[in-house]
């Protein structure tokens, strides 16, 4: 390796190393550094060990960072391929005390219900710009509602997206988004749609967000949730909003086991919707056994997806399903695409160089509601 | 008949050297119904027509007939609900011809078999074309017609539209939704007479043929089979306009290319890239000298001089 392609922490450890070095060259270089498909975390701090932890497959978590000398820079480098997008925290021993945070030399955080990470971007990956407000975007509106539901003895709180230009002469598709006020929150869903729809992508569309009640229990195959969303929401945003009222234009969609209520919904309300979009869906099964290794929560997933891989039958015409090939679930979601697939149904599926996150599941959108609800493109020719 | 089909106008504007061509007085129709709701912001347009522009409003007209005739209203929504479904049943049926015609140009042939089932399979293509077109006139004919005909509000937008057309010198059509300006024009039965030139673009110019043919093969939904959408006016004759073709049509695909054409036998397939201006002084099919065009090979060649 030439001297220039060698990795700047190989450099730095040339010279002698000090503290007015040490912030040279984090200035200049922040962290992490990525050189090609390199990426190297780096570490400052008066402790006894540090690990960067993620939750990547294949690499080990947790994954060491090496002092440089006797320093206070600690260092690690791995492999990131091209696109490759990955959230992660330090954590640091000092004596018997243990400390995870996020990098404090990365100002780059994602957030998710479970708090914050620090991101690391390969070369290559780029946020989608639909993802930002375009100012030229008309903005949709967000409605709150309460739907009163004999199935789940409570009242649910909904909001409902109607696109820029809402014309009750006009006829939308539906679609309804499990984790709801999540997918607002942490993929920016209500923007994605807005610059989505202006952008021709995406036809326009009324969206449902509906946010879990007990979500361990009503989203791995619980019969109340479906009747609700088959039998109570969709009969009432039908009765008052203006829904193209076929299979066809009715979708839904939900991320992890949200992926699952949506499955598992579809599947017992056969032919009532028309699509799905399943993003990391929870799909785990078992081909013998019960021994899953998801803890309890995963039992009835479980239950579940044997169930359905054993009679495996179409339920709707098209799948969107995408899921991020360092999260332990691509190879549940790998294997469910054939057996979907055997069953007729059109199957589009597509997997990212990220993980279990909803920055994922946000770059998932653009790709995912462009072919469930395809814009106008092909009418406009300025 | 005079008819100048121009390039996309966003980046290279030739409309205002293509009007000063003419040498006309008087005013210029404008109808840019295709952009809908934005149809009044016409002012950087107005500039390139040396301010001589007559907006004839068509798209603030269907909405005023829309909210003032009922019977119309409801008709209207008829034939889009019956019309989408048809578009629906069209596009599975298409979706389906089309890909047969790949499987079969794919499929090894030893005993000359092969060309005579892909020319039955593009024959196939062309069935599917014309069971949608047939459906569609039947449509207009139960639905769309009657109640224009019957409608006072229509009826007085026609004539007033009839009579700024005569008042002017030419008539300026710009792109946009090509829906909406296809259903403008048949609703307000708009006739440009035959002696007033036309300068139009993209969904302008496509809207002058006889067959508009919706195509976008880069759409972010992926690739999908070009498609019939309506009968134009028909001014323009043997030819299909395939405004921003570079940009929309993967023209290095010989064999996709080459499906376009064949489906389209009797047409001339004519690419309206920026810059371009594609003068026709009669309503034949003959293009002039630097004209684009897909052949039926898939290949694009450029009109040469006889």
């Amino acid at each position: 390796m030439s001297p220039r392609l060698r990795l700047a922490v190989n450099r730095l450890r040339e010279h002698p190393i000090d503290g007015p070095t040490i912030d040279r060259f984090i200035d200049r270089h922040g962290s992490p550094i990525i050189e090609g498909e390199r990426a190297t975390f780096l570490f400052r701090g008066d402790v006894d060990e540090v690990w960067l932890r993620h939750r990547v497959v294949g690499l080990p978590d947790p994954m060491a960072l090496e002092r440089i000398g006797d320093s206070d820079l600690w260092v690690v480098t791995t492999v990131l391929p091209e696109g490759s997008r990955v959230e992660y925290q330090i954590e640091i021993r000092k004596g018997e005390s243990y400390e995870r945070f996020n990098d404090p030399l990365n100002s780059r955080l994602a957030h998710s219900p479970m708090g914050s990470s620090s991101v690391c971007a390969a070369i290559g990956y780029r946020v989608p710009e639909w993802v930002s407000p375009d100012p030229e975007a008309r903005p949709g509106e967000l409605v709150e509602e309460v739907v009163r539901s004999k199935a789940l003895r409570r009242d649910q709180p909904v909001q409902i997206y109607l696109p820029a230009r809402y014309n009750r002469v006009q006829r939308y598709p539906l679609l309804v988004v499990h984790d709801g006020p999540d997918y607002l929150a942490y993929t920016s869903m209500k923007t994605v749609l807005d610059n989505l729809i202006h952008r021709l992508d995406v036809d326009p569309l009324i969206v449902v967000f509906v946010p879990p009640g007990d979500r361990l229990k009503e989203y791995p195959n619980h019969a109340p949730h479906a009747r609700f969303i088959a039998r109570e929401l969709v009969p009432l945003v039908n009765e008052r909003l203006p829904l193209i009222d076929t299979p066809e234009a009715r979708s839904l969609m939900g991320s992890s086991f949200g992926g699952v209520a949506s499955l598992s919904t579809a599947v017992r309300y056969p032919g009532f919707f028309g699509s799905l979009m399943l993003q990391s869906a929870s799909l785990v099964s078992t081909d013998i056994g019960f021994d899953h290794g998801g803890g309890p929560a995963f039992d009835p997933v479980v239950k579940f997806v044997n169930s359905y891989r054993e009679k495996p039958v179409r339920v709707v015409d098209r799948i969107f399903m995408t899921c991020g090939v360092y999260e332990p679930l691509i190879t549940p979601n790998r294997s469910m695409v054939p057996v979907l697939r055997h069953t007729g149904t059109k199957v589009h599926y597509t997997e990212s160089r990220d993980g279990h996150n909803w920055e994922n599941w946000r770059d998932g959108l653009g790709e995912g509601l462009s072919w469930l609800f395809p814009g106008p493109q092909k009418f406009v020719y300025e | 008949m005079t008819t100048i089909l121009l390039g996309p106008q966003r980046f290279t504007i030739t409309v205002d050297k293509t009007l000063r061509s003419l040498g006309l007085e008087g005013p210029i129709a404008v109808i840019n119904s295709g952009w809908e709701e934005r149809e009044g912001e016409d002012d950087e347009l107005g500039s390139y027509l040396q301010g001589r522009a007559v907006n004839l409003r068509l798209y603030h007209r269907l909405v005023d007939s829309l909210s003032k005739d009922r019977d119309f209203a409801r008709a209207a929504l008829r034939f889009r609900d019956r019309h989408d479904e048809l578009r629906a049943f069209y596009g599975i049926r298409l979706q389906g011809a089309v890909e047969t015609v790949g499987a079969v140009a794919h499929r090894t042939s030893v005993e000359s078999i092969g060309p005579v089932a892909q020319a039955a399979a593009i024959e196939t293509v062309r069935d599917v074309d014309r069971w949608y077109g047939g459906q569609l006139e039947q449509l207009y004919d139960e639905i769309a017609t009657e109640s224009a005909e019957h409608s006072e509000v229509i009826g007085w937008h026609r004539a007033e539209v009839a009579t700024s057309l005569d008042e002017c010198a030419a008539v300026v059509i710009p792109g946009g939704d090509v829906r909406s300006l296809m259903r403008t024009l048949r609703l307000f039965d708009v006739r440009i007479p035959a002696d007033t030139p036309v300068i139009a673009w993209s969904a302008g110019a496509m809207v002058l043929t006889e067959q508009v043919v919706l195509f976008h093969d880069f759409a972010s939904q992926g690739m999908s089979a070009s498609e019939v959408y309506d009968r134009g006016l028909g001014r323009v004759r043997g030819v299909v306009a395939l405004p921003h073709a570079r940009r929309r049509l993967h023209l290095s695909d010989t064999s996709r290319m080459s499906l376009l054409a064949r489906r389209f036998p009797d047409q001339r397939l004519l690419l309206l890239d920026d810059g371009a201006v594609v003068r026709l002084d009669d309503d034949g099919p003959d293009l002039p000298v630097g004209s684009r065009t897909i052949e039926a090979d898939g290949t694009v060649s450029v009109v040469e001089a006889a």
